[in-house]
C-alpha cells in the first residue's frame, strides 16, 4: 500500500484523530493479567507485604517535574483502571485501604474451602501461635473477649508484634459462629495499636464492596461487606501495616482510644456490632 | 517493541508508590487523574533511566470479522496497513507529541484528564494536540517521501 501514507497525511485533524482512535483497539496493549502469571494487583500486593515503607520520603511537591515520557505508561493506565478499585477510608487511628480482589486469583491467594492442616489460623499469617496467657504477657495488654458464654474462649491466639503489637483471636466455626470465608473459622477478632488520626478520607469504592459507617459503643467504625477484599492499615507516621495475607469477607473495624479492633464474622452487621460491644 | 514487562513494571511501581502516597492524597480530589499522573511519571522515569525508546506495536493477528457490517478481508488489510503506517509515524515523534496524542486519542482521555495526567495546563493540551497532529502529518509525509 504505497499510497497509504499519502492518504493518511492528506487527512485533516479530525481524520487523523479518528484513525488514531480506530487504531487503539489494534495495539498490543499490555494486559492486567498475563496468561499464566499473577495479575498486577496481586504482584503489587506481594511487594507491599515484602517491602517496608521508605524511611524518608521526599515531599510530593518537591518531586522534580518531568517533561519527557512514554506513551506506554499511559497504556498501562488501562490496566490501572481495571485494578484501581482501591478504597481509602479513615478512622481515628487508621486508614483502611480496601482493594478489589483480582478477577482470577492465583491459587496461592484464593481461599480454599478445605481447612489447612494443623492449626486453624496457621495459614493466615497472623503471627506466632501462642496461648492467651502468653499473648497477654508478650503484649502487656489484657485481652478483651466477647462476653457471650456460647462463644467461649478463643480456640487459637496469635501475636505479631511487628504489626502494631497485633493480637488475633480465632474461633472455630460452630452453630453459634457460622463459617466465614476462611474454611473452618467462625470468628476472627484482631486488635492492634493505632495512632490518632482525625482525617477522614472517602475515595472510590470498588463495585461489590459496601462500606458503612457505624458506631461501636459510641466509637466510630466501619462495616465492610460484600465481595472479598484485601485489608491494609496505614498508621500516620508509622507507615503501613499490611494484613496482606488473604482475602477478607464481611468485617467490622473500629478504633477505641489508641487501639484498633477488627472482627471478621459471618453473623451480619448488627450481630457483629453486638458482639463487638460485648468485649470485656 | 512495546515490551509488556516494562509496562507491567511501570504499573507495579506506580501502584506501589501510590499506596505509600495515599496519606497525601487530597480529600475530595478525583482518584483516577491522580493515579494517571503517578503512572505517567513512573513510566517517564523508567524510560529516561533506560535511555531507550519503545514504540507501539499492533497486534500480530487481525481480529476476526464478527458480523456482516465488518469490512471484508481486503478492506481489513487496508485498515491494518493504515494503522501500521500510522503507528510507525507516531513512533518517530518526540515523546511529548506521543504522550499527548496517545492520551487524547489512543486512551481517549478528555482534555481535562490529559492535562491532569501529563501535568499540563488545559489550554496547553489543546494547543499541543494541534501541533502534535501537524507533526504526525509531517511524519506521514516524510515516510512517503522516503519510499
Amino acid at each position: 500500500m504505497s499510497d497509504q501514507p499519502m492518504r493518511l497525511a492528506a487527512r485533516d485533524d479530525a481524520g487523523l484523530e479518528a484513525m488514531l482512535r480506530g487504531s487503539a483497539a489494534s495495539i498490543a496493549w499490555p494486559t492486567a493479567s498475563p496468561t499464566g502469571a499473577p495479575d498486577i494487583a496481586t504482584r503489587v500486593r506481594v511487594r507491599l507485604v515484602a517491602a517496608p515503607p521508605p524511611a524518608a520520603r521526599r515531599p510530593w511537591a518537591a518531586w522534580r517535574p518531568v517533561r519527557r515520557g512514554l506513551v506506554l505508561a499511559l497504556i498501562a493506565l488501562l490496566a490501572l483502571a481495571a485494578i484501581a478499585g482501591a478504597v481509602g477510608l479513615g478512622l481515628p487511628g487508621l486508614q483502611l485501604i480496601l482493594s478489589e480482589p483480582p478477577a482470577s486469583p492465583p491459587p496461592s491467594v484464593a481461599p480454599s474451602r478445605t481447612p489447612p492442616p494443623g492449626a486453624l489460623g496457621s495459614s493466615l499469617r497472623l503471627g506466632d501461635n501462642v496461648t492467651l496467657e502468653q499473648a497477654e504477657a508478650i503484649t502487656g495488654i489484657e485481652a478483651r473477649l466477647p462476653s457471650d458464654p456460647s462463644i467461649g474462649p478463643p480456640d487459637e491466639v496469635y501475636v505479631d508484634r511487628s504489626r502494631g503489637n497485633q493480637v488475633a483471636f480465632v474461633w472455630a466455626a460452630s452453630e453459634t459462629l457460622p463459617e466465614t470465608r476462611e474454611p473452618g473459622i467462625g470468628l476472627i477478632l484482631m486488635r492492634f495499636e493505632g495512632e490518632l488520626d482525625d482525617g477522614y478520607r472517602q475515595k472510590l469504592i470498588g463495585e461489590g464492596v459496601t462500606v458503612e459507617r457505624v458506631t461501636v459503643d459510641g466509637q466510630p467504625g466501619f462495616w465492610v461487606s460484600g465481595d472479598a477484599h484485601f485489608f491494609f492499615y496505614i498508621h500516620e507516621g508509622r507507615g503501613h501495616i499490611d494484613d496482606g495475607r488473604r482475602w477478607v469477607g464481611d468485617a467490622l473495624a473500629w478504633t477505641d482510644g489508641d487501639t484498633t479492633y477488627r472482627i471478621e464474622s459471618a453473623l451480619g452487621r448488627d450481630a457483629t456490632i453486638a458482639l463487638a460491644e460485648s468485649l470485656e | 517493541m512495546c515490551p509488556e514487562t516494562d509496562a507491567d513494571d511501570a504499573v507495579q511501581d506506580a501502584f506501589f508508590k501510590a499506596y505509600h502516597a495515599l496519606p497525601r492524597f487530597r480529600d475530595g480530589a478525583p482518584l483516577r487523574p491522580w493515579l494517571l499522573r503517578i503512572v505517567t511519571n513512573e513510566a517517564r522515569n523508567r524510560r529516561r533511566s533506560a535511555g531507550r525508546r519503545h514504540g507501539l506495536a499492533l497486534r500480530a493477528a487481525a481480529r476476526e470479522p464478527r458480523d456482516a457490517a465488518v469490512p471484508g478481508p481486503e478492506a481489513t488489510v487496508i485498515a491494518a496497513e493504515a494503522s501500521a503506517e500510522l503507528m510507525a509515524a507516531l513512533n518517530t515523534l518526540r515523546d511529548d507529541d506521543r504522550e499527548i496524542l496517545g492520551a487524547r486519542f489512543l486512551l481517549d482521555l478528555s482534555e481535562a484528564e490529559t492535562a491532569e495526567a501529563l501535568g499540563l495546563p488545559r489550554g496547553t493540551v489543546k494547543s499541543r494536540t494541534s501541533r502534535s497532529l501537524a507533526r504526525l502529518r509531517e511524519a506521514l509525509n516524510a515516510a512517503q517521501v522516503s519510499r
